[in-house]
């Protein structure tokens, strides 16, 4: 279903980070892109309202949730999701920084979800060779929309921006929506429960995008500068990776890139991307068929 | 699709590296096994997309830098899989694998893997000098065109230019003991943009050397701001 934008109504009519609230603060006025729209976005300094306006006029959807400035371009069909994390007052949440990448914001959710590159790309830190074998986990459809990968683990020499020795770490993925996937991962001191990660991807074209990372961490030795450090130090190897990925969309049809079983969650990423009509930042099943 | 085209120089495929180059638009990821082969692939791992050049050369094999898969010379099968390390890849997971060889120290690539032995025009088995390979904002059509108009063979002569074909020119002068040819191959990078590879035959005598390539360097730098020039010219009128 799309719109007078021409833009698919799954991603039109829904929520998306545009900036860092941070940022915006600090700048007062800040350019930038959503969908392949040219957003401004101000913020009065006297009673800090946050507004946004494209082509001239005002965006009627505007909001400040988790540290970040969300805009929906068309009418909200629902509410920006929801990260329950964040509102136990014992947990650090913090932001983990924006990093515009020279790709399909798809390929970024994609690539956040991903076990296999854990050892090659974060070696030393969230893998290590000869750890490399991923064990079977399951994928399951989300009851709201999106899919859940569960019984990951991953033998991880520094999973956290405080550890310094290595264990097997158990992992949870969700993809919340197309453009929104979560993590949870053991935390090193409380093993039963989890510190959260989330990448807010921002379609800024079809084929880039602004990563913005959300981490809610439980309350052990961690800070933001930590926090924020740990976090683009490890964007900043995943980057030149996906900056080198062709093309530069995300290829929906199952015989354009072949998966192997440790794909499982990206191969079903595809496959529920395709079902839910996205094309944004894509390039859908039936345009690869074509001749 | 079917034919030979000059995409490298030999010696810029030094043992354990990954050269990157593109013909026709197609990005090309070239590097020399350990036996000394060459092998010239899509620059582009099966599995995920990312160009393979940023990969690892093991001498045997070329290890993408995403998730370690890794390809086997000759034949650009997978044969190793870290996340699945006992297990038997695929035979689908494999590079896309193009014809290569080389000829007077330069990496000839044809797209299609069936292609023939190529046949390059030489005059005799003489040694030859390489000159400098020039890159040409320009189409393949246009070089040779300029090129047709005449080139100085040495600061005294005019060659004669043949053309062999769209891609290849002789450009010749002197006759007996005193013949020289260049040859022109040109490497179609895009549509709009060519890489001249270029030789002298009979090489040039150790002590002219430096002459010599400076002479040619300098033919080749009028005939690239000629090409260019006429071209952007074009594009105005259009």
């Amino acid at each position: 279903m799309t719109n007078e934008s021409g833009i698919e109504s799954v991603l039109w009519d829904d929520w998306h980070v545009v900036a860092e609230l941070a940022r915006l603060e600090h700048a007062g006025r800040f350019e930038t892109m959503l969908l392949g729209v040219p957003v401004t976005l101000e913020m009065d300094r006297a009673s800090g309202r946050v507004g946004a306006r494209s082509d001239g006029a005002d965006i009627a959807s505007v909001a400040v949730k988790y540290g970040f400035v969300w805009i929906c371009l068309g009418r909200p069909a629902r509410a920006i999701v929801e990260f329950d994390e964040c509102l136990e007052p014992e947990r650090l949440t913090a932001t983990g920084g924006s990093v515009r990448v020279a790709v399909s914001g798809l390929r970024a959710v994609e690539n956040f979800l991903d076990l296999g590159h854990l050892a090659f790309v974060h070696a030393g830190y969230l893998g290590e060779e000869p750890h490399t074998e991923i064990a079977p986990y399951a994928v399951d459809a989300r009851p709201g929309g999106g899919i859940i990968a569960t019984g990951c683990r991953v033998y991880q020499p520094k999973p956290s921006p405080v550890d310094s020795h290595g264990f097997d770490v158990d992992y949870v993925y969700a993809v919340l929506r197309p453009y929104i996937v979560v993590l949870y991962k053991a935390n090193p001191v409380e093993k039963t429960r989890q510190d959260m990660i989330a990448l807010l991807v921002q379609p800024v074209s079809e084929e880039s995008c602004v990563a913005h990372i959300l981490t809610c961490y439980l309350p052990h030795e961690i800070h933001p500068p930590t926090v924020r450090r740990f976090q683009q130090f490890i964007f900043g190897q995943d980057r030149p990776i996906l900056e080198n990925q062709l093309p530069k969309r995300l290829p929906l049809d199952p015989r354009a890139e072949i998966s192997v079983r440790a794909d499982g969650s990206s191969a079903a990423y595809r496959r529920w991307l395709g079902a839910s009509g996205v094309r944004f930042g894509a390039i859908p099943a039936s345009d690869a068929a074509a001749p | 699709m079917n034919r030979w085209y000059p995409v490298a120089r030999s010696e810029e495929l030094v043992p354990r590296h990954i050269a990157q180059t593109q013909l026709l638009g197609q990005e090309i990821a070239l590097w020399r096994d350990d036996a000394g082969a060459v092998n010239a692939w899509e620059n582009r791992c099966p599995h995920r997309g990312v160009r393979l050049s940023i990969g690892s050369n093991t001498g045997t094999d070329l290890r993408c830098r995403y998730h370690g898969f890794r390809f086997a010379a000759g034949s650009g099968r997978c044969n190793f899989i870290p996340a699945h390390p006992s297990q038997k890849p695929a035979g689908s997971m494999h590079a896309v694998v193009y014809a290569a060889v080389e000829r007077y120290r330069y990496v000839c690539v044809s797209l299609d893997p069936r292609t023939d032995e190529p046949e390059l025009p030489m005059p005799g088995n003489a040694a030859a000098t390489s000159l400098r390979s020039i890159f040409v904002e320009a189409p393949a059509a246009a070089v040779v065109d300029q090129l047709s108009r005449g080139y100085r063979i040495d600061a005294a002569t005019e060659a004669v230019l043949t053309g062999e074909d769209h891609f290849t020119l002789t450009a010749a002068a002197g006759s007996g003991e005193r013949a020289q040819v260049v040859l022109f191959l040109l490497q179609p990078v895009t549509q709009t943009q060519t890489v001249i590879h270029a030789l002298l035959c009979p090489a040039a005598a150790a002590a002219d050397r430096l002459a010599v390539l400076r002479h040619h360097n300098a033919q080749m730098t009028m005939l690239r701001d000629a090409v260019e020039r006429s071209c952007a010219a074009a594009k105005r009128r259009a």
